[in-house]
């Protein structure tokens, strides 16, 4: 645990916070280029049709209409973010024969300026052949349902299944046993820059595409395959992203579009997509339908557990086969129970593709299993927190086949969040309409799996040293408003021994940065390209090392420390150089060659699903208006083990971010939608809550020491986000008596729950 | 966000100015002052208009102003903030004053107006259903007359109004209360504290020596094409001690005069549910302030 106090764990504000905050940072849609071009996409009208005839001609006859494109002009190669498993990719950038959902992109178009492409966009004629539609998992896996896909029958499109133990006989013998049903719904990541993607044509039939992404080198490789052009062909240039929250983390039919008509015209083409656009066919959370059955022993000692999942993937796979397969995890985790069988089926319906969403599977997963828990601990007469520690995982703890938890600071999470809530004193004094309640969480700091088929390593980092002391890292890793920016330069700070302010960063430029980076989604970043960088700038320091030994003639047994801007030993600090002097002697030696060293890192042997793991809990505290069904929180409570927090304050800012879209998840946020339409598409009625509904929130961290993480860094981006639902429902049991196994919890909801409304 | 159709923009530097602008361009005009509601409208398609006339350089329009004789006048350009943070607006008019605190953002209140708020003629309109309460009108002024037009005879649909379009908003009159009155305004919607009203009740009580009802209003909010008067609960109420089962047969007749839908919003039945509860809190509290005991 050798680091420097002043940046590692420090509250470092945003290096790019500034820019933001005043309007200078460079957002996609801020930038133009030289006669750029405007798109629009012609999109489907119909949840599920065949598509008989496209009529471009009148868009392409309206006046500074430059360039028409449907299905039919494209090399029409399917693509998909699985490439491990080809049969996955199940995408058409524009629509050939069939479209599956309303909004699936059937043409586009680019014209001299905006209004010119939408009305163009809007002139195309489309002919269809009605398909019936599909709405819900239940009716797509009933026998007979109409097919989305012909190669999945049954319109189911994975299904993953776990399995260990004596699941039927440890049922068999426990003392209480329970099975529930839960339904949880989509929500929109609503990022708040929309989508916007600018092609720009180069010599040789090159592309540079700038664009919204958290993933540009899975968008660089699909981009080139559906283009049908080699990798190197296509360079793709993250600007600075408005938040992506798993939205943005594929390749997106206006990328296609942007760079195949920037190719065809020569031109610039720019996508931007609007609000309702996002709202009405944009990625959202998987809803679920989940069964769990669990056993107990009647002290609270949790045995087995059956759990079975359909999610609603909606028209393609998306990012469904990962949640499908997380999901299953994510069931797994927080207790030891020796029996476990996970089904977990991804079902296509006719509605907007569900992708990634923050917290991947386990929002959902961890709604069904703390409820239960909560459930159960009532039933058992024995205290929510106390039933959690029976059970609860340890730092050692093997999951069977899955992982070995490296740290784990659940039960010291537990005990901080039953203290600081007041949790012992609250629950006994019960006022109506008043409630407390509590969900854990656990999650992954990045996925050990490699269903993208990269040939590079999970991350990488490039870093130079000069010798006026500064420094420089070029890395693919990718800030999308959640803080990598900063902080992995704290991390390059703190191993190299030098200031933040003295680091240039030039990051997510696939033609500049080293190859590869998966992106940023299954809260990956800090701890992978972390490590990356560690990596490299230990190669830097070895090179840097000898000088020392030379100038001062050291006995080879002495070890040297990197500190404060100056390179030193250890044993006697006043024997020292500037970094900079020694960058500048050891370049000397070097004859001309730059002192500039490559780290990596991909996690190895680490078991199947992620080197580390996060835990917390936390407690929610509710006010239910027992006449309108209206609820507020008026408190949250979090305990939290990230391992090391490397910036105090980002960690802070992510567990507020996460109570926000906990409690759109849990109470208002919902998609109004009729026979595949969307009818909520502004934030007017896509309640998502505002500042003035934040409750005021309470943290405490527990830190661990993460043997696997950057100065002992684990995740804290995604795990946040999964407790609040159950948390909130299980306060407004306690506040109402109404158990919500569906979600949201919504003044109706609460109004039938406890009979006030028919 | 797709681009505005063009249109001409003007800024009169005088009331005459003004008349003159949307008398001559009434085939096609629209006036505006915070554009709160128009640009977004005109952004989305929804509303239409060659010419747009800004009311926010005619002098003296954004005055408000309270006489004990005359009640309380609130000049067309008066935003909902200056509204809200009124001293009178605040002391004699408590339900205004709640529905300009609270409704939209921030942002909205700061540049939006109340007159614009009661032009858009939205039924879900946070400032129509106190100032129906209240028994407001509105004045409307065009090129060679004005009118007085009662507020609830102001609204004739779902952003329909009976005021021309060579006509603007100068004022909104509003009497001064009665003693022994007491007024309130509640809304319930999905997200607790920046939403739009999915059920908004509004009253304003006034009570006699002995405590009987003497006069009342109440008005609905988004449970109708328009805001809506409760004439039945009020009838009801007339020479009555407003007792708590009285208030809840009141709220009943509210729910029968409400002719609520289900929509994105809310489902007919909890809009009605709301009604009930709405009413009851609203007119429980306006008898609190009528006898001057502590309405909290």
């Amino acid at each position: 645990m050798n680091h420097n106090p002043k940046i590692i764990g420090a509250s470092i504000p945003r290096l790019d916070g500034k820019d933001k905050v005043t309007g200078r940072a460079l957002y996609t849609d801020d930038l133009k280029f030289p006669g750029m071009l405007y798109g629009a996409l012609h999109r489907s009208r119909l949840p599920h049709a065949r598509i008989k005839k496209v009529d471009t001609s009148a868009a392409k006859k309206i006046k500074g209409v430059k360039d028409v494109v449907t299905g039919a002009d494209t090399p029409q190669i399917k693509y998909g973010n699985w490439r491990l498993v080809p049969g996955s990719q199940d995408e058409l950038p524009l629509a050939v024969d069939k479209v599956r959902f309303i909004g699936d992109e059937i043409a586009a178009v680019c014209a001299v300026d905006r209004e010119t492409a939408i009305k163009a966009a809007e002139a195309i004629e489309v002919e269809y052949e009605e398909l019936p539609a599909i709405y819900s998992v239940e009716e797509a896996t009933a026998e007979g349902a109409p097919l989305l896909h012909d190669e999945s029958p049954g319109n189911v499109s994975l299904t993953r299944e776990i399995s260990y133990g004596d699941l039927e006989g440890l049922l068999a013998q426990a003392d209480y046993v329970r099975e529930d049903f839960f339904k949880v719904h989509a929500v929109s990541h609503a990022y708040l820059e929309p989508c916007s993607s600018i092609a720009v044509p180069e010599e040789g039939g090159r592309v540079t595409l700038y664009t919204s992404t958290q993933t540009p080198y899975i968008v660089q490789c699909l981009l080139a395959s559906t283009l049908d052009i080699p990798e190197n062909h296509v360079r793709v240039v993250k600007t600075q992203v408005g938040g992506g929250f798993g939205g943005k983390m594929e390749m997106r039919p206006w990328e296609f579009a942007a760079a195949f008509m920037a190719l065809r015209t020569g031109r610039p083409v720019k996508f931007t997509l609007t609000r309702s656009d996002e709202l009405a066919f944009g990625r959202r959370r998987h809803p679920m339908s989940i069964r769990s059955k669990v056993g107990f022993t009647k002290d609270g000692k949790l045995l087995a557990k059956d759990f079975e999942v359909m999610l609603d993937g909606g028209a393609y796979n998306a990012m469904g086969p990962t949640a499908t397969f997380l999901c299953g995890t994510f069931g797994n985790m927080l207790y030891n129970f020796q029996a476990y069988r996970y089904r977990g089926r991804h079902v296509y319906t006719n509605k907007p593709p569900a992708s990634a969403m923050r917290g991947f599977g386990a929002p959902q997963a961890a709604f069904a299993q703390e409820s239960q828990m909560n459930m159960a601990a009532e039933e058992l007469g024995i205290d929510p927190i106390d039933l959690r520690l029976i059970n609860a995982m340890e730092t050692g703890d093997v999951i069977p086949d899955v992982a070995t938890i490296s740290s784990c600071g659940f039960k010291e999470s537990l005990e901080k969040v039953r203290q600081v809530s007041g949790w012992d004193a609250k629950r006994k004094e019960k006022k109506p309409g008043v409630g407390l309640g509590i969900g854990c969480f656990s999650f992954i700091s990045g996925g050990v799996f490699n269903w993208f088929n990269t040939k590079y390593n999970f991350a990488a980092a490039e870093v130079t040293v000069y010798p006026d002391g500064t420094a420089q890292l070029n890395t693919m890793a990718c800030d999308i408003g959640q803080g990598p920016d900063t902080v992995l330069r704290q991390i390059l700070a703190a191993e190299l021994g030098i200031g933040i302010e003295k680091i240039r960063l030039v990051s997510m430029d696939t033609a500049l940065t080293p190859k590869a980076d998966l992106g940023t989604w299954g809260s990956r970043v800090t701890l992978m390209n972390g490590n990356a960088i560690i990596d490299a700038a230990k190669k830097i320091k070895d090179m840097l090392k000898p000088v020392l030994f030379d100038h001062l003639d050291l006995n080879q047994i002495h070890e040297i420390a990197f500190e404060d801007d100056r390179v030193l030993v250890k044993a006697n600090p006043k024997k020292s150089m500037s970094f900079g002097e020694c960058v500048y002697h050891a370049l000397r030696g070097r004859r001309g060659e730059p002192l500039t060293a490559r780290g990596y890192y991909t996690p190895r042997d680490k078991g199947l699903v992620s080197p580390a793991f996060s835990f917390g809990a936390q407690v929610a505290e509710v006010a239910v208006d027992q006449d309108t069904g209206l609820v507020t929180v008026t408190n949250t409570y979090t305990a939290h083990d990230c391992g090391v927090a490397i910036n105090k304050m980002a960690v802070e800012g992510q567990l507020e971010g996460a109570i926000q879209m906990g409690l759109g998840y849990t109470l208002s946020e919902a998609f109004v939608m009729e026979q595949g339409r969307t009818l909520n598409t502004s934030f007017l009625d896509y309640k998502m809550p505002a500042a003035e509904d934040m409750p005021p929130s309470t943290y405490v961290e527990v830190e661990t020491y993460e043997p696997e993480g950057p100065f002992g860094a684990k995740e804290a981006g995604e795990g946040l986000a999964i407790p609040t639902a159950p948390a909130i429902a299980d306060a407004v049991y306690q506040a109402t008596g109404f158990r919500a196994l569906e979600l949201p919890i919504t003044p109706e909801k609460v109004l039938k729950g406890i009979g006030r409304l028919k | 966000m797709p681009n505005m159709p063009r249109f001409n923009f003007h800024r009169p530097g005088t009331m005459e100015e003004a008349l003159d602008l949307v008398s001559r361009f009434r085939a096609s005009v629209k006036v505006m002052c915070g554009g709160t509601d128009l640009v977004p409208k005109m952004r989305a398609g929804v509303a239409v208009a060659e010419n747009v006339v800004s009311l926010t350089r005619v002098p003296g329009l954004s005055t408000i102003s309270y006489r004990d004789d005359d009640g309380l006048v609130i000049g067309g350009t008066a935003r909902i903030s200056d509204v809200a943070r009124h001293p009178d607006v605040r002391r004699h008019y408590p339900a205004l004053a709640y529905a300009c605190d609270k409704m939209a953002t921030v942002q909205i209140r700061n540049m939006g107006t109340v007159a614009g708020n009661l032009a858009n003629a939205a039924p879900s309109a946070d400032t129509a259903a106190p100032l129906l309460a209240y028994g407001a009108s509105l004045v409307l002024v065009e090129r060679g007359g004005r009118r007085q037009v009662p507020l609830e005879d102001f609204f004739t649909g779902p952003g329909l109004t009976v005021a021309e379009p060579m006509e603007i908003i100068e004022a909104i009159r509003v009497p001064a209360p009665p003693l022994r009155s007491g007024s309130a305004y509640l809304r319930v919607s999905a997200r607790s504290k920046v939403d739009i009203a999915a059920v908004g009740v509004a009253a304003a009580l006034n009570l006699d020596l002995e405590g009987r009802v003497i006069g009342v209003r109440i008005a609905l909010a988004a449970v109708g094409p328009t805001p809506l008067r409760a004439r039945q609960a009020e009838d009801m109420l007339m020479e009555q001690i407003p007792d708590h089962d009285l208030l809840a047969r009141a709220g009943a007749a509210c729910v029968r005069t409400a002719k609520p839908i289900d929509d994105v919003r809310a489902s007919a039945n909890f809009r009605r549910a709301m009604v009930q509860t709405l009413a009851q809190r609203v007119l429980a509290r306006c008898g609190r302030l009528a006898r001057g005991e502590d309405a909290q």
